[in-house]
Parts: C-alpha cells; structure tokens; sequence
C-alpha cells in the first residue's frame, strides 16, 4: 500500500486559522504565484521548472511515425504524465489510475494539446505516409503541490526550446540529418497558454448558500502541498498572453461565486504574462550561451 | 572518473541523490522503511522495489534489465535482516541518458548504482559496505592490435569502441580495500588479458571514485551539522 | 503454585531429503556438497549434456509439404533439450522500411559527409533480433520480470556480438512483370547481373526498380518448457542454433504497385499520396542468412559458493578426527565452484555467480560477474574461462 499522507488535526486547524487571519505558512500574500525557475539541460527539450519545493522535468523527443489515417496532414502529439514514488510515497508505480492523477493529466492536455498550442500541422513530412510524432515525458520529481501549473509551464518550455533535426525530402524517399550535420529546426508554437490555480476554503462551519459581496471564502493562488490536502474547492484557469481563455476547470467541491470568477481570470492574466515572458526570455538566454559557444569555436577556426 | 553529486536534493522522500557525470544525468529517491504490499513482503529481510524510468517513452525492457542488474549490485550492500518485513522503494529518473539508448546503457547503469548508493546513505539505511562503479570501454588504437582502456567513456567513445564493460566493487575499510566484485558486466569483443587488465585498472578508478563518494557524503553531513 | 503433571517428550523433527529440498533448500545444498556433489547428483564442474534438434519447422528447411503451406512463417528453428528443461526457437521476420539510411547512397557529396558523422560508430553497423522469451509455468498471465531481462539481455549481447551485420539484413527487393500473355515473371536485381546478357532485362528494371529501401527485421520467439534452474545460457545457445539454419524469403514488388499515386481530401485540400509499395515475399526462392561466422559463441554459466561447516552432517566426526583439527585452526571459508547451475537450491542459495558467452578460441561477446555471494578470485575467473572453451568446443561441434 502506498502510504496517504497525513496532516494532523492541529496543523491543519493551524493552517486554516492562519488562512482566516491574511496569512500563509509560507508568507505569501493569497493572490502571489511561486517563483518560477526554469532550466535547461543539455539537449533541446530537457527542462526542469521549480516553483518552492516542487520540481518538474519535462524531456520532449521526437520520431518519424505514420499519421493517424484520418487526419493525412497531421502530425502526432502525445504528453505522458506518469507518477513515479519519487515525488512523494503517496504515488504508485504504474498505478495512474488515482483520480487526481487522471484529473492533472487531462487537465496539462486539454491546456497544450487540445488547444493547438503546438502546430500538429507543421509536423507533416509526406502528407498520409510520414510525419513527426513529437512527444513529452513529464516527470514529477518532488510533490509540493502545484503540479498542473508547473507541468503546464514545463512542457510549453520544453516545446518551445526543443529542436528537431532536419529533413530533405525527395519524391517519397526522406533523409533525416543528424544534429551534427544541419542545424535542427524549432516547432511551431501557436500560442503560450499557462496555468493558473485557484484554491477555496470555507472559513465557517457551514457552507454560505448565498454568494455575494459579503462572502468570506478565501481565494489562494498556487497552494502548497498542505493547502491542497485542506482545500474545498479548486478551479484552474488557462490563458495565454492574447487573454484568450483556453480553459476553465472547476470539477465540484466547494461552490464559488460566479462574478468572482472574472477576478480570478484578471488576476490569472497578469501572471500568465509574467511567466509567458520569463519562459520566452528563459529559453533565448540559453540559446544565447549555446551560441556564444559556437561563436568562439569557429572564430577559433578562422585563425 | 568524476561525478558531481547532490545529497538530498528531494523533500518528500526520505533519501535522495542527484548525479551529473559527462552527460549522463540521474535523480535517485530512496523510501523505507515503509509498509510492503503483503505480495512484496520477506519475512526476514528488507524487500527492495526498483523502479528506473527513462528520460523519453515509457519504461521498457531495457530499464527492467537495468534494474534487474542494479538490483544484483544493492542487494548485497544493504544490511537486510535489519528491517525484516519492510519495504525500501527505490525509484530512478534519467534525466539524461548520455548515450545512444538503443545500443548502450553503461553510462547509465553505473550512474544509477552510484546514485542509488548516495540516496541510500542519505535515508540512513543501514549498509555493510559501499560500492562504486565505473562504465570502461575498451578501443583498439588506430593502426595497431594495441587496446586502449577508457575509463567512463562518452557516448562517441563507447561508439567507436570495441567492447563496453560496466565494473561495481564492494569497498570496505574506509573506500581503501575491495572487498569482492559486485558486477563486472562486459559485452562486446575482447579477450582474456582483456579481462584481467579491466578488473585491474578499473580497481583504482573505482577506489578513487568510492573515496570522492565518501567525500561527498562527508560535506553534505558537515554542512547539515554547522547549518544546525 | 501448579504441579506440571503432564511430561513432554521433544523429538527431533527429521524430513526426508525431497522435502527437506523444498523446506530449506539452503540447507539441502550444503549438506549435499559436504558430501562432494551436487542435488543434481553432477559433479562440481560437469555441465548437463545439451540435445539439439535439426531445423525441421521453418518454411524453407521443411519437408516438401510444408513448403506448400503458406501459413508457416518461421524462416529458422531449433529445439533443445538440456536436462528435463526444453527450449524452443522460432525465428520469424518482417520488413521495415529504411527511414535511419539518412543519405542517399547514390548522392556521393553526402556520402563522404555520411563517412565524417558515422565513422566513428562501428556498432551501428549490425543488427540484432527481437527476441520474446516466454517460461511456461502453467498458467497465463503477464510476463515475469526474468522473461523481460532475458529478452532484453539477448537483445544487447547480440547486438553486441556483432553476429548479424546490417547489410546483411537489407532487401534486394525484385519486380514481378506480367507480359502481353498474361505469363509472371519475377525478376531480382542480382540475377540480371549474374547472367548479364539480358541486358534488357536489366535496364527493364532499372526503369521499374523501386526507389525505397527496405531492411527485414528478424524476431524470435524462445519458449521455455519445464524450467529447472536459470534458462538464460540455454535460451542463447538455442537462438544462435536457430539464426545459423535461418533463411531470408526473396521479397518482390508487382509492377503495377511501383508507381501507385492516390488523392486524398480533407477540409478541401488535396494531396497526392505516393502510396506504399505492397511487398511481397516470395513462398520458394529464399536466401541464407548471412551472419558472421567468426563471431559465433555459446553461452556457459557458473557459481560460487562458500561451504557453510555447521551445515555439514557430523559423520565426518569419528571417521577422521584430525583432518577435522586443521581444519577448525585455519579459519578460512572453504568455497566449492560449479559449473552449470541448475535446481531451485543452486539457483536460489548462490548468489555469485559467472555468466560467459565466448567461443573455442576464447574470443569474448559477454561477460557477467556477480558477486553478491562469496568472493570472486581471479583464479576463479581463469578457471570458469577455461571450463567455458572447453563447453563452446562441445556445443559448437553439435551443429554441422
């Protein structure tokens, strides 16, 4: 059995009277998204994302596959969101079948996947015959809540720095060139989207039937592990930097206010475009010190 | 052979490691002891779960067989009758194989052996020896039948190699003294003074590397202590 | 105070061998060694004699009728008997196309660029097959972790053995043509050459001749009968009897198909389709397999253990007291070395072990030391290298 992880009554009572006070355990403000950190490994496509504690990696690969026979000109996209009992002993091995677990995965893929955030159509090589299937691993290595956001932010780095290799095609026949041979090419990135969650507590006894000004549920942006284990209720948001709506997810728990829903998309916006830009400044930095790397080499050549 | 390692990197678990040798990259956890599933259980004895995932894809053959060897190596190093009943997880993520996947796993075997052993240490299961473990291919030197010993090669040296070996020692007496060879895994073409001249050679690296682990292991606790 | 009124009389439990075997098999090895065999009643350093059978199931090497049978895909076989266990080998095949064949070959710029990035990569060049290894245990279910390691583990030494070049494994595709009557003919690239006065047979195809490439791919189910010890060593012996009687089929391509265009619509676009070429494989001309024959070896294994003196039954007491004296001041562990390994005790008490895959000359494709047992010497070592030349002689002479 894989053990449930347990907050005590009086941490959890703890938790909820500092919510009602204005306070978090860890001392941000209710409306403040974690620091992100993104990194790049070696290869194109290996990002780690950090937000507090909790650590994501996300390797994006490709291969040449054969389109679905429906859709000739598409190419394949898959996301793989596997637990592994290294984000936390609560998570099984090869058991995904948690309905959090579910509930994340379909989440990260209706965000990137279903929102055509990757141009599928870019990925045709021989129209019915061959195409890229492009795929991204992600990987949760440390669990302190958050995974949806984080995972989101991962793949969408990993898609944008990622670099597939180049193709010639001729007639029916494809050559593949190795990275080494000609300089691989970037996909193609419609648009950005970014997740934003939102967790509710109900700070009463009882449930507050009659929604308004004078509620006084609490709203936190990016809960820790221990905020999500206490909350009542939780909606995700996914915008991109056009403050397009991508998607809304609120599967049950506690209800909300409707109008408060717009609040929360205000809010979700500007942190969308923060991290929008740290992402796309994020992956030009690394591509600047790959190529000041290159810049020395053949400057070296020249002499 | 040098790695950069991290003690500890992970919060949720109750050991960790993180390894970076050339461009091999590895995150190790380590749980337990915890409560097995009853099919899991040994009635006197730590039963060990192994997990190695791989960077891209799912999980394979090529990770069970990794696994499996890796299973060979921690076995005997842990003081099992210790924790009878219980369980230890030990779950692997290759962030970076570091070599071509489908023709090699040397680099990331011997990665994952001297990960798993740092994240052991790092949950404070109890051990009756250490190990390190080295990858080594073997090259026949350009014009002459002369083979050329390299000691944790790159991927385009295990590429234009003529055999790749994986060697695991058990380390007592401080990382001063080889106790027994844990693995010596070798495939490929070589021969019999091949064989002798990897477990001789590949001894010294692996004493280095058991005493640059221990070094690891020893500034991760004096920064625990003076943090205190 | 409470009189025991009641004596209880204690017995020593006694077990017949065959359930002390399977009580404490640990137990039942030592006592057996301390009498200078083995459970199996071998000796230390005999191996099981290995049967092997002619390749009597594959398509080409069958008997006239099962030529005639179009279902048989097995292109090689063997089976082998090695004390009660039986391994049975089937080698099947399919096509791929070559999509990794980056370069053109015709293309000789790239070609040399080709030379600049590959040449490095002498692996590269050979292939391997896919192997499915399945232990009959008498029930069905999802494969053991072993089935997956030893599948695995015949993949990488094959790979590794360098047995199977990639060339070896291309397609010389051929065109079957029909002419005015009506009559088939199926023409392959290298017999226009070899007779090369029907030069117009070879510029006929040189203008039909397809312009993909394609590589078989060779798969191999190994089925395991009556397990009685570790399979792997047998499982490779009886793969590398299979590849050497496997023959490839002739595959050919029908005119009509060499030039097959299709349009597909979707959301008002269209597209040409090239479509894929239909290979077929052709039921009578087949070819042998070439694999290198210098890179043949077999597979032997080994394992140390250390005599445990407490487990030993004290006979020995009375019948030769000083032997028993030097024997207690030296304090060093006594090991046995075995050859062979074979029974639920040997494989479950020896934790050391040597698993060798050479060839008579002592030439090595793979090499695994496990020392989770007892210590491994390197006089060890020599003396498993030598008793595993001995064994590959045996075993490679058992195959014309």
């Amino acid at each position: 059995m894989a053990k449930d992880i347990e907050i005590s009554n009086s941490e959890s009572k703890f938790l909820l009277e500092a919510l009602r006070q204005n306070y978090r355990l860890d001392g941000r403000l209710f409306d403040q998204f974690r620091d992100v950190e993104v990194t790049f490994g070696n290869e194109y496509g290996d990002v780690t994302v950090k937000m507090g504690d909790t650590r994501v990696h996300c390797r994006i690969s490709c291969q040449i596959s054969q389109p679905y026979e429906d859709r000739p000109f598409e190419g394949l996209f898959l996301i793989s969101t596997e637990n592994s009992p290294m984000a936390g002993p609560q998570f099984e091995n090869g058991n995904n079948t948690d309905e959090d677990e579910i509930l994340c995965a379909r989440i990260i893929e209706k965000a990137v996947r279903r929102s055509g955030a990757l141009d599928i159509e870019g990925l045709c090589i021989v129209a019915g015959s061959k195409c890229w299937a492009v795929r991204a691993d992600v990987h949760f290595l440390n669990c302190d809540g958050g995974f949806i956001d984080a995972s989101c932010i991962a793949v969408m780095a990993g898609l944008i720095h990622f670099k597939k290799p180049d193709i010639t095609v001729h007639g029916e026949q494809v050559i593949i060139h190795p990275i080494e041979e000609r300089e691989p090419t970037p996909l193609g990135i419609l648009h950005i989207p970014i997740c934003v969650t939102f967790s509710f507590f109900n700070p009463k006894e009882t449930e507050e039937n009659i929604k308004g000004e004078s509620n006084e549920e609490i709203t936190v942006i990016d809960a820790t592990l221990k905020e999500e284990l206490l909350r009542d209720g939780v909606l995700t948001v996914t915008l991109n930097k056009n403050r397009e709506v991508v998607q809304v997810s609120k599967a049950g728990g506690l209800p909300m206010d409707a109008l408060s829903l717009m609040s929360c998309c205000h809010k979700a916006y500007s942190i969308t475009e923060k991290v929008t830009d740290q992402i796309v400044q994020a992956v030009k930095e690394d591509y600047k010190s790959r190529n000041k790397y290159s810049e020395l080499l053949s400057s070296e050549n020249a002499r | 052979m040098s790695i950069i390692a991290q003690m500890g990197p992970l919060t949720k678990v109750d050991g960790s490691s993180l390894i970076e040798s050339k461009q091999t990259k590895i995150i190790c956890s380590v749980t337990g002891p915890i409560e097995p599933k009853s099919r899991q259980e040994l009635p006197t004895q730590l039963a060990l779960e192994i997990i190695i995932r791989p960077a891209a894809g799912v999980p394979n053959t090529r990770e069970k067989l990794m696994e499996d060897k890796l299973r060979a190596v921690i076995t005997p190093i842990i003081t099992r009758y210790l924790y009878p009943r219980q369980l230890c997880q030990i779950t692997l993520q290759i962030l970076n194989s570091g070599e071509s996947e489908l023709e090699f796993a040397q680099r990331e075997l011997a990665t994952c052996i001297n990960a798993t052993l740092i994240a052991l240490i790092d949950a404070g299961i109890a051990l009756n020896s250490m190990c390190a473990c080295v990858p080594i291919a073997l090259t026949s030197k350009e014009g002459s039948d002369e083979t050329l010993l390299i000691i944790d090669p790159s991927d385009e040296e295990l590429k234009s190699s003529n055999s790749v070996h994986v060697l695991a020692l058990e380390l007592v007496d401080q990382c001063k003294t080889v106790k027994n060879v844990l693995l010596l895994d070798s495939n490929g073409d070589f021969n019999e003074k091949d064989l002798f001249n990897i477990l001789e050679s590949g001894e010294v690296e692996v004493l280095k590397l058991g005493k640059q682990i221990r070094h690891i292991v020893e500034s991760k606790i004096n920064s625990d202590i003076t943090s205190i | 105070m409470t009189d025991v009124q009641e004596t209880i009389e204690v017995h020593p439990i006694t077990f017949p061998p065959e359930v002390l075997a399977r009580i404490s098999p640990e137990l039942s090895l030592q006592r057996h060694l301390a009498l200078g065999f083995r459970p199996s009643l071998r000796a230390f350093d005999e191996f099981r004699d290995v049967q092997i059978n002619e390749d009597s199931l594959s398509h080409f090497n069958g008997t006239d009728e099962m030529k005639l049978d179009t279902s048989n895909n097995i292109l090689g076989s063997n089976v082998l008997k090695s004390g009660k266990t039986f391994v049975i080998t089937s080698i099947t095949g399919g096509i791929v196309e070559d999509t990794s064949s980056s370069i053109n070959e015709d293309d000789i710029g790239e070609e040399e660029l080709r030379e600049m990035v590959n040449s490095n990569d002498k692996l590269s060049e050979f292939a391997t097959v896919y192997p499915v290894v399945e232990v009959e245990r008498g029930r069905a279910g999802a494969c053991t972790d072993e089935e997956m390691t030893i599948s695995q583990k015949l993949h990488d030494c094959l790979l590794h053995s360098r047995l199977i070049s990639k060339r070896a494994l291309k397609v010389k595709a051929g065109v079957r043509l029909t002419d005015n009557e009506g009559k088939t003919e199926i023409l392959y690239p290298d017999e226009i050459v070899a007779n090369e006065k029907e030069s117009e047979e070879e510029s006929a195809y040189a203008q039909i001749a397809p312009k993909k490439k394609w590589s078989y791919v060779l798969y191999a189910k190994i089925v395991v009968f009556s397990r009685t010890g570790p399979v792997f060593d047998l499982c490779w012996n009886s793969l590398i009897y299979a590849l050497q009687s496997t023959r490839l089929p002739r595959a050919f391509i029908d005119e009509r198909a060499t030039d097959l265009r299709m349009t597909v619509r979707t959301k008002g676009r269209s597209t040409t389709i090239r479509e894929t070429y239909d290979l077929m494989c052709d039921p009578e001309k087949s070819l042998d397999l070439n694999i290198n024959k210098s890179n043949i070896a077999y597979a032997s294994n080994f394992g140390i253990i250390d005599l445990d003196p407490e487990a030993a039954l004290e006979q020995s007491e009375n019948e030769d007291d000083e032997d028993e004296d030097t024997n207690m001041d030296v304090d060093e562990v006594k090991s046995v070395f075995l050859a062979d390994l074979d029974t639920e005790a040997e494989e479950t008490s020896i934790r050391s072990t040597i698993s060798i895959i050479n060839d008579k000359n002592g030439k090595f494709k793979h090499i695994s030391l496990v020392g989770g047992g007892s210590k491994i010497t390197p006089d060890m070592i020599k003396k498993a290298l030598i008793l595993s030349k001995e064994r590959s002689t045996d075993l490679a002479s058992k195959i014309k």
